[in-house]
């Protein structure tokens, strides 16, 4: 395990399963996410930048900053690694031989693959939301000062933040629990009581890190956080035109697979990528050199 | 025989030399910045730095061109990103020296000035000053259209008197 963000940004995959499944996603937020691997590529892409000895500087001072846990950049780097991790059963391994085609979602692969019941997919979508919320605090800070500043920072997502915002509300929303996503979550939040979110295994992995003390108090932070981004949502769904039947096209881009197997493909997804870890890493250090060069 | 026995286990044990050299990372550029920060006691950040939120009365307002958006705010540091019409053309930030000291160096080689305080340019996208030989204050260009003049004129607009008093 990696421990240095020089590293993480270094072994990020040029192409894997997560990769595959994101550029099938490109014609949904046209050009955001280009995948930036390597930790000096990535200062150079960031900064505009070309003088070596100017690189080296600004990588060092990332360094720093990251390992300064005071800085809150490793805690966040946990919260996506962490909720990205809860079963990664069928990994790249299973599949690297099928990288470069498009991967058969049928036979055996098929059988390897249990779906989601409904309710734990519709938590899981809410507990990704919220590690982003306390994920996009410990990476930024709140800045401004108003909560008008603040929502303003969050709004203002683009890049590969956009990215995993967009395949969040595809592949954890629209495709497992169809067109009225938000509507299911919002029902499952509040019909769900703490000792529900306790045998949740993706709130397991990241529960130490949500904010509300004891579980009846985080499941209220969830189901608030929920509320305050479901507008934006909303937004993100209707000024995409965003529908299951449209993100099945994207995924069939690198998927095969029939279309009455949707929770199939939502539990293969699940299963066989880390799209919040990769794209969490890359906007991690990307905040870290923005900060980096205006700090040297 | 011998021989191709003697052969087979050089083979062997040259496969796991090199199996093992290339499951290890290579050296980096840097090594040392991550052993050094890693050491004990070693903080990128100290205790005395003014926190992020006393930065943000400094930053110049947007206007009815120009959107402003805070985008940073970390203790010795904070960060707005300057847009037009959506699209981002620069970043401004101030940040507090004393949680890296080097980076006051540049200054003391520099005899050009903005309002009255040092000034240098930084790479090709960077302009700062330094205030009160402590606060750095700095604008990257994130697109061509915004000039070295643009960062000048920009850095003019900060409360940067306000800033020197502050303590």
């Amino acid at each position: 395990m990696s421990d240095s963000i020089f590293e993480l940004v270094d072994n990020l995959p040029q192409k894997n399963v997560t990769t595959m499944m994101l550029k099938s996603l490109d014609s949904i937020v046209p050009g955001e996410w280009e995948n930036t691997v390597g930790f000096v590529e990535t200062i150079r892409k960031v900064t505009g930048e070309t003088d070596e000895e100017l690189i080296q500087q600004i990588g060092d001072r990332a360094v720093w900053l990251y390992n300064d846990k005071s800085q809150g950049y490793r805690r966040a780097m946990w919260l996506y690694q962490t909720v990205d991790r809860s079963d990664k059963a069928l990994g790249s391994a299973a599949l690297a031989n099928k990288v470069g085609n498009k991967i058969p979602l049928v036979g055996g692969l098929l059988s390897k693959i249990t779906p989601n019941p409904e309710k734990a997919q519709a938590l899981d979508l809410s507990i990704k939301l919220v590690v982003e919320l306390v994920a996009f605090c410990q990476i930024n800070g709140i800045p401004g000062d108003s909560i008008g500043d603040f929502v303003g920072a969050l709004g203002d997502y683009s890049g590969e933040s956009l990215m995993r915002m967009a395949a969040l509300v595809c592949v954890d929303g629209l495709i497992p629990l169809g067109p009225d996503f938000i509507l299911k979550a919002q029902s499952t939040l509040s019909g769900i009581g703490p000792k529900d979110l306790e045998s949740n295994s993706t709130f397991q992995g990241v529960s130490e890190s949500i904010p509300g003390g004891n579980s009846k108090g985080k499941l209220d932070f969830i189901g608030e956080s929920f509320g305050s981004v479901k507008g934006w949502m909303t937004d993100f769904v209707s000024s995409k035109n965003l529908s299951p039947e449209k993100v099945v096209k994207n995924l069939q881009g690198f998927l095969e697979f029939s279309d009455n197997k949707l929770d199939y493909v939502a539990a293969f997804i699940d299963v066989s990528t880390n799209y919040y870890e990769h794209t969490g890493t890359q906007t991690l250090a990307r905040r870290l050199i923005e900060r980096a060069f205006d700090e040297i | 025989m011998i021989s191709l026995r003697k052969y087979l286990v050089a083979l062997i044990l040259s496969s796991c030399l090199l199996f093992t050299a290339c499951s290890q990372q290579a050296p980096s550029r840097f090594d040392d910045a991550q052993q050094q920060s890693t050491s004990k006691g070693a903080t990128a950040v100290v205790d005395t730095s003014q926190s992020g939120g006393t930065f943000n009365r400094y930053f110049p307002d947007g206007n009815s061109q120009y959107e402003r958006i805070y985008s940073q705010e970390k203790k010795g540091f904070a960060e707005a990103k300057l847009k037009v019409g959506g699209k981002e053309i620069a970043i401004l930030s101030i940040s507090d020296t004393s949680n890296n000291p080097s980076a006051i160096a540049k200054f003391k080689e520099s005899s050009s000035k903005i309002s009255g305080y040092p000034a240098v340019t930084q790479g090709s996208s960077g302009t700062a000053v330094l205030v009160a030989d402590r606060y750095q204050v700095k604008i990257r260009s994130k697109d061509s259209s915004f000039s070295e003049s643009d960062r000048q004129a920009w850095l003019s607009k900060f409360d940067l008197r306000g800033l020197s008093k502050l303590k």
